[in-house]
C-alpha cells in the first residue's frame, strides 16, 4: 500500500502530472471516500457511486495537464470535479437533454475552472473543520438549506428548483443568493 | 454596480444553477471587465466545495481500487501518446542521430541489466516462471499502472507489461533464450564435476563386483572339490 501521508496534496499532483501512478494511488487513498461520500449523496446507488469516483480518477489522469499548478486549488479541484461528474450523471439518468459525452465536453462541462485568485484549501484542515460547516448550515432557515441542497446536490437549476416548489424562480434566486451568503458570512464568523 | 450584479451571479454559478442567459452575461463580466471580482469567485467557489464536509463519511468497496487500476491500465495507450508528446517537446532539440545512438546504448545496458539478473537469479537456484500468471492484489493494485509508467521510461520493458497482462509469448522469447543458456552453463559449471564423480564411482562398484563375483566362483569350486 501506498504511504499515503507522506507528500503534500500538491507534491502529489505534480507527480501525477508526471504520470506517477503510486502518486495517484495515494491521491486516491486519501481523497476516495470524501469524494465517495459526496458522490452517494448525488446518486445514492452505491454501484453508480462507485463507477462514478473511478472514472473521477481516469479523468484525473487523463486530464491532469487541465489542473492549474499555479493555483493549486487541488481540494476545490478534486471535490468541483466529482460534483460535476456526479450531477451529470444524474441529468443523464434523469434524461435531461445534454451533448454527448465526449472529450471537448468533459473538458468544458465536467473539468472545474477555478478562480486564480485564490487561498488553496487542504482536505485535513477541511476535515477538521467540519463542525464549523455543520454549524453554519445549521444556522440557514429550512427553505435556504433546501433550495442549497437541490442546487448542490440536486444539480437542478433555478427554474427547476422553481417548478418543483411552484415559486417564482426570482424567488429562488433571491434564496440561493441569501443562502449562500449567509454560509460565507457563519463560517467566516466560526473561524 | 458590475460588480454587485457579478457577486449575484457568481453565487449561482458556483452552485452551477445559472441558466444558459444568465451564464452567457456572466462570461461577458469575466472577459469584459478589469475589476472582476476574481477573489470572491474562489472564496465561493471554496465555499461550496466545503458543504460536504459536513456529511457523514462513507467508503467505497475496496475492490474499486482494482477496477480503477483495469481503466487506467486501459487507457495506456493514450497516456504513453501523451507522455511521448510531452517528451518531445522538451527535447526538440535532438537530432535524429543522437536519439537513435541513446536508443542503441539504451538497449545495451537494459540487455545487460537483464542478463545480471537471470544471472544472479542462476546462482541462487530461482526458477523463472514464465507462465507465471498476473495477480492483482489490493496492494498491487495501481502497480499494473505504476510497472507501464516505469516501461514508458524504459522502452524495453514496455512488453514486461504486455507479458503480465496480455501476452507472455512476445515479451518471454528473449528472455527465454538467454535462460537456456545460462541453464546449460549453469549445469556445465556445477554439475559436470558430479556427474564425473558418479561416473568413476560407478566403476570402481563395477570392478569391485566382479572381483567378488570371481571369488564366489572360486569359492563354490573349492566347496565342490572338498565334498568329492
Amino acid at each position: 500500500m501506498a504511504e499515503s501521508n507522506s507528500l503534500t496534496d500538491a507534491e502529489i499532483m505534480l507527480k501525477i502530472a508526471g504520470y506517477d501512478s503510486k502518486a495517484l494511488e495515494q491521491l486516491y487513498d486519501r481523497y476516495a471516500p470524501f469524494l465517495y461520500t459526496l458522490i452517494k449523496k448525488i446518486v445514492t446507488d452505491k454501484e453508480t457511486a462507485e463507477e462514478i469516483l473511478s472514472d473521477v480518477f481516469v479523468i484525473i489522469w487523463r486530464q491532469i495537464d487541465q489542473f492549474d499548478f499555479k493555483t493549486n486549488n487541488i481540494y476545490t479541484w478534486l471535490v468541483t470535479l466529482a460534483r460535476n461528474k456526479a450531477i451529470d450523471v444524474l441529468n443523464r439518468r434523469g434524461g435531461k437533454m445534454l451533448p454527448d459525452y465526449s472529450d471537448e465536453y468533459e473538458k468544458e462541462q465536467i473539468i472545474p475552472k477555478l478562480s486564480a485568485d485564490v487561498a488553496a484549501l487542504e482536505l485535513e484542515e477541511v476535515l477538521n473543520g467540519k463542525g464549523k460547516m455543520e454549524k453554519a448550515l445549521g444556522s440557514l432557515t429550512d427553505a435556504q438549506r433546501y433550495v442549497l441542497e437541490l442546487s448542490y446536490y440536486g444539480g437542478l437549476d433555478q427554474e427547476e428548483i422553481a417548478n418543483k416548489l411552484k415559486i417564482p424562480t426570482v424567488t429562488v434566486k433571491s434564496k440561493m443568493q441569501v443562502a449562500i451568503g449567509n454560509l460565507m458570512q457563519k463560517l467566516s464568523e466560526a473561524k | 454596480m458590475d460588480k454587485k450584479k457579478s457577486l449575484e451571479l457568481i453565487k449561482l454559478e458556483v452552485l452551477g444553477c445559472l441558466n444558459e442567459k444568465d451564464l452567457e452575461s456572466l462570461k461577458m463580466m469575466k472577459e469584459g471587465n478589469e475589476d472582476f471580482p476574481w477573489k470572491e469567485l474562489a472564496d465561493y467557489q471554496n465555499l461550496v466545495a466545503l458543504i460536504p464536509s459536513s456529511l457523514e463519511m462513507k467508503y467505497p468497496a475496496s475492490e474499486l481500487k482494482d477496477k480503477t487500476a483495469m481503466k487506467l491500465y486501459n487507457i495506456r495507450d493514450e497516456i504513453k501518446a501523451k507522455i511521448d508528446a510531452k517528451k518531445a517537446l522538451e527535447a526538440p532539440s535532438q537530432t535524429v542521430e543522437e536519439h537513435l545512438e541513446l536508443e542503441e546504448k539504451f538497449v545495451i545496458e537494459e540487455k545487460i541489466e537483464v542478463e545480471e539478473k537471470v544471472f544472479a537469479a542462476a546462482e541462487e537456484g530461482f526458477h523463472i516462471n514464465v507462465d507465471e500468471p498476473l495477480t492483482t492484489g489490493q496492494d498491487e493494485s495501481f502497480r499494473i499502472v505504476s510497472n507501464f509508467k516505469e516501461k514508458e521510461e524504459s522502452k524495453n520493458l514496455i512488453n514486461e507489461t504486455h507479458d503480465k497482462i496480455e501476452t507472455a509469448v512476445s515479451k518471454t522469447a528473449p528472455e527465454k533464450d538467454v535462460i537456456e543458456k545460462i541453464a546449460r552453463d549453469f549445469i556445465k559449471a556445477h554439475i559436470e564435476g558430479d556427474i564425473d564423480l558418479l561416473n568413476q564411482s560407478v566403476k570402481k562398484n563395477k570392478i569391485l563386483s566382479f572381483i567378488f563375483f570371481f571369488i564366489t566362483l572360486i569359492l563354490i569350486g573349492a566347496l565342490y572339490f572338498i565334498k568329492q
